[in-house]
């Protein structure tokens, strides 16, 4: 009988199993695992821009303005990368027409030797924040040329000139033949050498935005600032840079050329009513301006988030 | 022993009322931290389009919406002292954010040389402790949290 009762009091304890309440020690080690395979995390969701603004790939440089024998043609540089901003055709206008948008652009707009303002587009450029597309600047995207009448007894090349005209204005349509299909071409007489230009140089926090004689950043916070030069009303392209003077902060590097821009951030307050100036010296090396240096200054206020009494 | 049985109650009142009272400060404490917290994350928000047009601080547009947001999640950690919900604690507060300055605070009448952000918020906590003593059971804390970038 004892025995009988042994055997089912062992039957019932292996065929009545139940799960021990005590805590895993090693639970708590590593993720639990997951019959299931990881998924990436949700892309964000897609803004769409609204009809008319379009992702900018590529980025505004320089204005360029050449000549090649008596023709000179007003253009503009761009490089092949994206800032993440957005951008969008305002106007396109043509040799000598007004806009609304003249004096906007940061670039400003570029005369012709006779003194109509050259043809091309202007721009807005955006980012997109919290609330959506946000203007930023406008620049100018000159597209134009001109033919300067040769001084003196130096006839232009036939080839290259229209038949002449009974009227005594000196300003012409032209149209060249190498560029007929590209823009229209005004002849105007030609200028007087011009003295050494002023280059004005510029920071910025962005390529294409406007430049900064002074900038808040928070304590901590990546900040890359741009060297830019402009000669008149526009931008010419910066070679190389350097910091020659104050605290750059954590600077990743403190020269470099001019496509690379200055990327830093401070980890210090500066004193009390004080601020950080740092000095560039900025190349430019173009042929209207030479081999030049400028220097630029920025006053830099490092600020941090704190609470109020 | 006539003694001990009268004055042991009283000691009993007293002791309870002191644990209680520290829990409040506790409370207090955290409920102030979270506000502060709040309002810090808040003004690390920038308007970064703005920086790169004029070089100056500026809040960005959801600052009050992200003040409010780490408000209820700072919150939430406290939530077995709060007498309602976090999020509804939070929804219930007075979040406002100064993009620009100089702004005026209509509320406190506060001039603010900064962009700033500001939390004034009634926050409900238990204290049942002070419930069995024929006092309040819960206790609303007014927190003021104000930050802004210096």
């Amino acid at each position: 009988m004892k025995g009988v009762t042994a055997a089912v009091v062992v039957a019932v304890l292996v065929l009545w199993p139940s799960a021990a309440l005590a805590r895993d020690p090693f639970g708590d080690d590593g993720r639990p695992v997951s019959p299931e395979p990881e998924r990436d995390p949700d892309p964000a969701p897609l803004i769409a821009p609204p009809p008319g603004i379009y992702y900018v790939t590529e980025t505004y440089v320089a204005d360029v303005v050449t000549s090649s024998g008596p023709v000179t043609t007003y253009s503009t540089t761009t490089v092949h990368e994206s800032t993440g901003t957005y951008a969008r055709a305002l106007d396109t206008v043509g040799t000598g027409a007004s806009s609304v948008f003249d004096g906007s652009a940061f670039n400003g707009r570029r005369a012709l030797g006779d003194g109509r303002a050259v043809a091309g587009t202007y721009y807005e450029n955006y980012v997109l924040g919290a609330g959506g597309f946000v203007p930023i600047s406008v620049v100018f995207f000159q597209d134009d040329a001109e033919i300067a009448r040769l001084l003196g007894a130096t006839p232009a090349p036939p080839a290259q000139i229209t038949p002449p005209s009974t009227s005594a204005a000196t300003t012409r349509s032209f149209v060249p033949a190498c560029c007929a299909a590209e823009r229209p071409v005004a002849s105007t007489p030609s200028r007087t050498p011009t003295p050494a230009m002023v280059i004005r140089p510029g920071l910025s926090l962005l390529p294409a935005s406007a430049p900064l004689a002074s900038l808040e950043v928070l304590r901590g916070r990546a900040v890359a600032l741009y060297p830019r030069a402009f000669v008149e009303d526009r931008e010419v392209p910066v070679r190389s840079w350097a910091v020659i003077a104050g605290d750059t902060g954590e600077a990743l590097t403190t020269a470099g050329s001019g496509s690379v821009p200055f990327r830093t951030w401070w980890r210090r307050l500066a004193p009390p009513d004080a601020a950080y100036e740092v000095a560039f010296r900025i190349e430019v090396d173009t042929p209207e301006t030479g081999r030049r240096w400028v220097d630029a200054t920025i006053a830099v206020i490092v600020r941090s988030p704190a609470l109020e009494d | 022993m006539v003694l001990t049985l009268v004055i042991a109650p009283l000691l009993f009142v007293a002791l309870a009322g002191v644990l209680q009272l520290g829990a409040l400060r506790v409370a207090v404490a955290r409920v102030r931290a979270a506000a502060d917290l709040a309002t810090l994350v808040a003004v690390n928000d920038q308007d970064d389009a703005e920086l790169a047009r004029s070089g100056s601080l500026r809040l960005s547009a959801d600052a009050a919406e992200v003040a409010r947001e780490y408000f209820a999640r700072e919150l939430e950690l406290s939530s077995s002292l709060l007498d309602g919900g976090a999020d509804a604690i939070a929804a219930a507060a007075d979040v406002a954010a100064y993009p620009s300055a100089p702004a005026y605070d209509t509320r406190t009448g506060a001039r603010y040389e900064r962009p700033t952000v500001r939390i004034a918020a009634q926050v409900p906590v238990r204290t049942p402790v002070f419930g069995a003593l024929v006092l309040r059971p819960v206790t609303t804390i007014e927190v003021l949290s104000v930050s802004s970038p210096r």
